[in-house]
C-alpha cells in the first residue's frame, strides 16, 4: 500500500520509512506539514498517511483539519504520531479527524498492528466505493435498458405488465448485474385456472376481463422495482429481485391473500385462480434465466395437479 | 509573554545512568534490508549529524526569543534521542520542551547539559559505530 510519512525529524523518518519498506509499503516521505498536504490532495494521494504532529509551517492536526473539510476525495486514514502524550493533545488530534495516533518513541510491533488496521480499512472503503460504482452504473444501465423497451412498445397491451420479450430482456439484465452477488431473487411462474372455461361459457370478452383483473392483482401485489410480466395467453411471471427466504413465502401469501381479497369483493362474475410456481434464485453462482423459469414452470404444475386433485377430493 | 527564569536541578533529570540503551538501538537490526549498508550505522550517522543542528535552533530560538522554534527543535530531539534508546537526552529534550513552551530563560543551562550528555553520547554511539564497521 502506498503510504505517505510526513515526519521532520529525520531520525524518526528513517526508522519509519525503513520499516514500513520492509513490510512491503510504497513510501512518499515529506519533511513538512505544507508538503504532506499538497501529497494528500493529489489524486493519485496515497490513502493512509502517518503524520508527525509538531511539524514547521503546518502540523499534523491541522492538516487533519483541512483534509477532512475536502468532502469531495477519497477518505485519507490518517494516523498521527506524537510525543504528546497527555489525553486532552490525543482528544484534539482525533477531533481533528485523525483515525488512530503512535506515541513516539513507537514500538515497531505496535506500529506494525496500527498500519495493517488501518490498510485493512482503506481496503474495505475502497470495496465500498468500488461497489457503489458498479450499482451506480448498474442503476443507469437498467434506467438505459427499460428506456429502450419503452421505445421498443416491449410492453403487453391488454394489462400494461411488460410482455414476454420484456420480462426476458429485463431478467437477463438482472442476472447479469446481480451475477456473483449476495442478494436472492424470488422468480414466480403463474398460469391462470379456467381461463379456457370462463372463455367458452362467458365470451372472450369476460376472458379478457380475468386476465386484466390478474395483471391489476400482480400489480398490487408486487413492488416497482419487480418484474412483472404477462407472458401470454393465461402465463404470467415475476422476477422480485433482493428477496430472502422468509419474504419469498410472505410475498407468495400475499400474492394469494390479494387474489382472494379481489375475489370477496365480487368484481367479477367468476373467480380468478391462480397455480403458483416459484423458485428462488442464488446469485452467488451463474445462472440462466431459461433454466430458472423452467424449474418455476415445473412448480407450477406441481401446483395446478395439487390444486385438482384438492378440487376432485371436495366435489 | 515575558521570559521567566527558574533555576533547574541538574541532578533531577539523572533519571537515567546509561546514556545510550544499546538494546534499543540494535533493536533496529530487524529492519535491516538484505544488501544494503548497516541500518543501525545509518541511523547513528544522522542522529550525530542532526543534534549539533538541533543545539544551534534551541540557542538561537532561546537568544532571539523565537520559543516556537526552539520548542520544536527540542520536540524533535526528544522523538529521535527516545527512538534511538538515547534515554537521558531525551528526558533533558522533555523537560526543555516544557520550558521553551512556557518561555523560561532557564532553558539555556539545559542546552549546556544537553552538550555535556551529548559529549557521552556521541563517544558511546562512535564506539557501536566502530564496532559494526570493523
Amino acid at each position: 500500500m502506498k503510504i505517505l510519512i510526513a515526519e521532520d525529524d529525520p531520525v524518526s523518518c528513517r526508522v519509519l520509512t525503513a520499516n514500513l519498506k520492509g513490510w512491503g509499503h510504497e513510501i512518499v516521505v515529506t519533511n513538512n506539514g505544507i508538503d504532506a498536504l499538497e501529497a494528500l490532495q493529489q489524486d493519485d494521494a496515497p490513502l493512509l498517511a502517518i503524520l508527525d504532529w509538531m511539524m514547521p509551517d503546518l502540523t499534523g492536526v491541522e492538516i487533519c483539519r483541512q483534509l477532512r473539510a475536502e468532502n469531495d476525495k477519497a477518505p485519507i486514514y490518517i494516523i498521527l504520531l506524537t510525543a504528546l502524550n497527555s489525553k486532552e493533545s490525543l482528544l484534539e488530534g482525533l477531533e481533528a479527524g485523525a483515525d488512530d495516533y503512535i506515541t513516539k518513541p513507537f514500538d515497531r510491533h505496535e506500529l506494525r498492528m496500527r498500519v495493517q488496521a488501518g490498510a485493512r480499512i482503506v481496503s474495505l472503503q475502497n470495496n465500498l466505493r468500488q461497489r457503489v460504482l458498479e450499482l451506480e452504473e448498474a442503476i443507469v444501465e437498467r434506467q438505459m435498458a427499460e428506456e429502450t423497451l419503452r421505445s421498443m412498445s416491449l410492453t403487453d397491451h391488454m394489462t400494461g405488465l411488460h410482455n414476454h420479450r420484456g420480462f426476458y430482456n429485463l431478467a437477463e439484465h438482472h442476472a447479469k448485474m446481480t451475477r456473483r452477488s449476495r442478494t436472492k431473487s424470488l422468480l414466480i411462474y403463474a398460469d391462470m385456472d379456467g381461463l379456457k372455461q370462463i372463455n367458452d361459457t362467458m365470451g372472450h370478452q369476460a376472458g379478457s376481463q380475468a386476465i386484466t383483473a390478474v395483471g391489476e392483482v400482480l400489480r398490487n401485489t408486487f413492488r416497482e422495482c419487480d418484474i412483472v410480466a404477462r407472458l401470454g395467453g393465461d402465463e404470467f411471471a415475476v422476477l422480485a429481485p433482493n428477496v430472502a427466504t422468509p419474504e419469498s413465502r410472505k410475498l407468495i401469501e400475499r400474492l394469494r391473500n390479494n387474489l382472494k381479497a379481489y375475489n370477496d369483493a365480487g368484481y367479477l362474475p367468476f373467480e380468478l385462480s391462480l397455480s403458483i410456481g416459484a423458485v428462488e434464485i442464488d446469485h452467488t453462482y451463474e445462472f440462466g434465466i431459461e433454466d430458472q423459469m423452467a424449474k418455476a414452470d415445473a412448480e407450477m404444475y406441481r401446483d395446478k395437479r395439487h390444486r385438482k386433485a384438492q378440487l376432485t377430493q371436495r366435489t | 509573554m515575558s521570559p521567566t527564569n527558574t533555576t533547574v536541578d541538574q541532578n533531577e533529570l539523572m533519571l537515567s545512568h546509561v546514556p545510550v540503551d544499546l538494546a534499543i538501538l540494535n533493536s533496529y537490526d530487524e529492519a535491516q534490508e538484505e544488501g544494503e549498508p548497516d541500518f543501525v550505522v545509518e541511523l547513528i550517522d544522522l542522529y550525530l549529524d542532526e543534534v549539533p543542528r538541533i543545539f544551534n535552533a534551541i540557542h538561537e530560538g532561546i537568544t532571539s526569543d523565537d520559543w516556537l522554534s526552539a520548542r520544536r527543535a527540542a520536540h524533535s530531539l526528544r522523538g529521535s534521542s527516545n527512538n534511538l534508546g538515547i534515554l537521558q537526552m531525551g528526558v533533558i529534550a522533555d523537560v526543555l520542551e516544557h520550558l521553551t513552551a512556557n518561555h523560561q530563560i532557564a532553558g539555556a543551562e539545559l542546552l549546556l547539559c544537553l552538550k555535556n550528555e551529548f559529549a557521552r553520547v556521541e563517544e558511546i554511539l562512535l564506539a557501536e559505530r566502530q564496532r559494526r564497521m570493523s
